[in-house]
């Protein structure tokens, strides 16, 4: 690439890294490096969130996060964790149909209902 | 309390104006005296069903269901609903009188319903009358009637028909706007100390469709919503 457009690319970088060639190179091609491995990682951490998303929406109403997915898996539901998380998000009736469905399916787990409530230990004497 | 829910409204009309492009009125009727003109539907259905991939693209969202105040810490695609709440606080605003007028005119024409529709392998959440990004569709033209067959879930103000794993007969139709292309990215790969660096450029072509009707899904078994 030319000059111009390494800092073209250099824009918002520290110090001599944004004017002076010889460092703006450098720096643009690990920002190159970083760039190409993260498009590969946004795709992981995205889906991280959407699960964290829906496995919140379902412990409000009671059900866990593995429970609901093995739920729909068992009633052929295809929806894609993406959806599941902005419908739990912004449509909340049609996410508590959603869990309801997954519960009849598949009841499971007695335990998780609630989150675990802090005890207060300022009474206890170590 | 009102000033501030004012300015969140022209800050998401203007938002509104960037993205959704607010001609929009003049948009569907354009595109629907063209359609007419144009004796050229082609229906599309989509038979990959591998569910790998999911997109990143965050489609807008449908907003009927009375939570307002929260969607101002959301993506800025959460506006279609806005103005159909607060129109009535936005009449006495002096300013962006024209920026209101469109707000006024865009609930009457939409209807409250969405769609989960899987195009291209990804899934997006659709509502009529906006449009969004899709994988190329092959043999398309502008202006091309497209039935998009696989809806997975279509809800309403007071129901919701939750697809196993289809909503049978439920199609969506939308009109091809354009078909280009995404922005550049660089794929630039790199071995260090062997003199490795491969520069190159990518654009994936896409197809950009506006989603004109939600239409068959009355038949199909409903869990309607104690709302």
């Amino acid at each position: 690439m030319n000059k111009k457009k390494i800092f073209k690319l250099a824009k918002g970088f520290r110090g001599r890294a944004k004017n002076c060639i010889r460092i703006a190179r450098e720096r643009v091609e690990k920002a190159l490096q970083y760039s190409y491995r993260d498009r590969r990682n946004k795709k992981r951490d995205m889906r991280s969130l959407w699960i964290q998303r829906i496995n919140a929406g379902t412990r409000q109403h009671g059900v866990n996060y593995g429970n609901f997915m093995h739920g729909l898996l068992k009633e052929n539901i295809q929806l894609n964790r993406k959806v599941l998380s902005e419908i739990s998000m912004h449509e909340p009736y049609s996410f508590k149909a959603l869990v309801d469905i997954s519960r009849n399916a598949f009841p499971g787990n007695k335990n998780v209902v609630h989150p675990p409530r802090k005890v207060d230990m300022s009474a206890v004497n170590v | 309390m009102a000033a501030s829910s004012s300015t969140t409204l022209v800050a998401l009309c203007s938002s509104l104006t960037t993205q959704c492009k607010i001609s929009s009125n003049q948009n569907p009727i354009l595109s629907k005296s063209l359609c007419l003109s144009k004796s050229n539907s082609g229906s599309f259905s989509k038979t990959t069903h591998n569910l790998s991939s999911s997109s990143l693209i965050f489609s807008k969202r449908p907003t009927f269901f009375a939570n307002p105040p929260k969607f101002s810490e959301s993506e800025a695609l959460v506006v279609e609903a806005e103005p159909e709440a607060p129109v009535s606080e936005a009449n006495p605003e002096p300013a962006a009188t024209q920026v209101v007028e469109v707000a006024k005119e865009e609930p009457p024409k939409r209807e409250e319903i969405f769609a989960v529709v899987m195009v291209g392998s990804r899934q997006y959440i659709v509502i009529p009358g906006r449009w969004l990004y899709v994988q190329r569709l092959k043999g398309a033209d502008v202006n091309d009637k497209v039935t998009l067959n696989k809806v997975l879930l279509v809800g309403t103000r007071t129901s919701a028909y939750i697809g196993k794993p289809v909503v049978t007969n439920a199609s969506v139709h939308a009109v091809v706007e354009e078909q280009g292309l995404d922005a550049k990215k660089i794929v630039f790969k790199y071995k260090k100390k062997k003199n490795y660096r491969r520069n190159i450029g990518h654009r994936q072509p896409n197809t950009r469709i506006r989603i004109t009707g939600i239409t068959g899904y009355q038949d199909y078994p409903v869990s309607t919503l104690d709302s």
